[in-house]
C-alpha cells in the first residue's frame, strides 16, 4: 500500500483511474473531477507544505485511490437501483403483441422521438457553431487574438457536449458525465493550446457536432415521414365518417397524393372495410416508428459517448 | 480481531448515515458549501476520528443532488477546477427532519442493547 503510495496530484489521479479500470467511462470522469477539485484545493491550502507530503495527509482525510473508487462504484449502483424504471424489467416475459403496442406506454419512446425532431435544430446549431469556429481559429491565427479564441471555441464545445450528455442521458438512461472535462492544471496559453491540440478528444467531440447535421436531418425526415404517413392512414375511419356526415368537403381528399404529373390515390379508402385496414396500417407504422425511434435514440448515445466520452477516459 | 471485519461493519453502519451527515450539515450552513468546504468542516468536527474518508462524499452529494434534496450551481475558481456550491432544499430539508427522528429512534433503540441493560 505505502510503497506505491501517490506523490503528486497527477500520480494520484492516475492511481484513481486505474483503480476504476472498466468502469462506466462517464463515472470515471465524474471521478477524476472530483478528487482533482480536493487535491488542488488542499494542496493549495497548504502552501507551506510540499506535494508529498500534503498527499500523504490526504491518503488518510480524503481516501486512498482505490478506497475512493470502491465509494464510487458503490453509491453508483444504489443510485441506479433507486433511478431505474421498474417497467423495464417486467418487459421480458410478455406476449409478442404486448410488448410490441408495449412501445406507447414507454416514456423514453416518446422521449427519443422528440429527439430526433430536435436533432434538426441541434444539429444545424452544432454545425454553424464548429465550423464558425473552426474557419475563424484559422483565420485569426496569424494574430494575436486567435489563440485565446481557439482556447474559448474548445472550452465552449466541451461545455456543449456536456449538455448534449445530459440531454442523451435523460432521453436514453445511458449514464453520461456530469462534470465537464477538467483543463488540467493552470500552464501558460501555448501548452494548453498544444494540449488540446493532441486530445483526441478535442477532435472527436468536433466531429460529432458535424455529422450531428446530416444525422439531424435523417432523423427529422424519418420522424416526419413516419408520424404524417402513420397519422394519415390511422384516422382514416374518421375521415370516412367525416365526409359522410358532410363535415368534410367530397373534394378534400387525404389520400390522394400529386406530386408533379404523378398522382396515387387509395380508392378502397372510400369503403369502411378498406378504411379500417388502413387505420391498422397507420398504428402499425406508428408503432414500429416508436420503436425504431427507441433503436435510434439507444445507438445515437453510443455513438456520442464514443465520441464525447471515451477517449479521454 | 480481524481489521477488515471492523472497517466493513463501518461501512455497512455508514451506508445511510453520509448522507443524514451531509444533509445536517448543509441545513446548518447559512451559506452555500462545495465539496472541499464540506470536507474540511467534517474533519474540524472529528478531530482525528472521521467516520468515513472525505473522498466517499462527493458521490453521495451528487446522489442527493439528482434526488432532488441538494440544488447546485458551478462557480469558477482560481487554485483548480470550477466548484459546484450545494444548498439544501425544502424537500431536502423535510426529509432530514425525518431522517432525523428515525436516527434518534434508531441510536435510543441501539444503546438501550448496547449500554446498559435492556429493559
Amino acid at each position: 500500500m505505502s510503497s506505491n503510495a501517490p506523490r503528486s496530484i497527477d500520480d494520484y489521479l492516475e492511481q484513481l483511474r486505474a483503480a476504476l479500470e472498466g468502469e462506466d467511462p462517464a463515472l470515471i470522469q465524474d471521478a477524476l473531477y472530483d478528487a482533482e477539485e480536493y487535491l488542488r484545493a488542499e494542496v493549495a491550502a497548504h502552501p507551506d507544505k510540499s506535494e508529498p507530503d500534503v498527499l500523504e495527509l490526504i491518503a488518510s482525510t480524503y481516501g486512498a485511490p482505490d478506497e475512493v473508487a470502491a465509494a464510487y462504484r458503490d453509491t453508483e449502483v444504489k443510485v441506479k437501483a433507486a433511478l431505474r424504471t421498474p417497467a423495464r424489467a417486467a418487459a421480458d416475459h410478455e406476449s409478442g403483441a404486448r410488448r410490441f403496442f408495449g412501445v406507447f406506454l414507454d416514456p423514453r419512446a416518446y422521449l427519443s422521438l422528440f429527439y430526433m425532431l430536435l436533432t434538426l435544430a441541434t444539429g444545424i446549431a452544432y454545425f454553424t457553431f464548429v465550423v464558425t469556429g473552426l474557419s475563424l481559429s484559422a483565420g485569426l491565427a496569424i494574430l494575436i487574438i486567435g489563440v485565446p479564441f481557439f482556447l474559448a471555441f474548445v472550452g465552449i464545445a466541451r461545455v456543449i457536449s456536456l449538455g448534449e450528455g445530459r440531454l442523451l442521458e435523460a432521453i436514453t438512461g445511458e449514464r453520461m458525465p456530469r462534470r465537464p472535462v477538467h483543463p488540467g492544471p493552470r500552464t501558460s496559453w501555448w501548452s494548453r493550446i498544444g494540449a488540446m491540440l493532441t486530445d483526441t478528444r478535442t477532435w472527436t467531440t468536433l466531429l460529432y457536432f458535424l455529422i450531428m447535421l446530416p444525422l439531424g436531418i435523417i432523423y427529422f425526415v424519418s420522424a416526419i415521414v413516419g408520424l404524417s404517413i402513420g397519422g394519415r392512414l390511422a384516422i382514416a375511419p374518421l375521415v370516412l365518417i367525416g365526409r359522410h356526415a358532410g363535415w368534410l368537403g367530397e373534394h378534400l381528399s387525404l389520400f390522394d397524393i400529386t406530386v408533379g404529373s404523378h398522382y396515387w390515390s387509395v380508392p378502397s379508402a372510400g369503403s369502411v372495410l378498406g378504411s379500417l385496414l388502413l387505420c391498422a396500417l397507420g398504428i402499425v407504422i406508428l408503432t414500429l416508428l416508436m420503436h425504431a425511434a427507441r433503436g435510434i435514440a439507444r445507438a445515437h448515445v453510443r455513438l456520442a459517448k464514443a465520441l464525447l466520452v471515451e477517449p479521454g477516459a | 480481531m480481524d481489521d477488515s471485519q471492523a472497517r466493513k461493519f463501518q461501512k455497512d453502519l455508514n451506508a445511510g448515515l453520509v448522507a443524514l451527515v451531509l444533509l445536517a450539515v448543509l441545513a446548518a450552513s447559512s451559506e452555500d458549501l462545495y465539496g472541499y468546504e464540506i470536507a474540511k468542516r467534517l474533519q474540524k468536527a472529528s478531530a482525528a476520528d472521521a467516520l468515513f474518508k472525505e473522498g466517499t462524499i462527493y458521490p453521495v452529494l451528487r446522489a442527493l443532488s439528482a434526488a432532488g434534496l441538494l440544488t447546485s450551481r458551478v462557480v469558477p475558481s482560481y487554485a483548480g477546477p470550477p466548484r459546484r456550491y450545494y444548498r439544501i432544499t425544502d424537500e431536502g430539508r423535510d426529509l432530514l427532519k425525518e431522517w432525523r427522528r428515525i436516527w434518534r429512534h434508531t441510536r435510543d433503540f441501539v444503546n438501550r442493547f448496547t449500554e446498559g441493560t435492556p429493559p
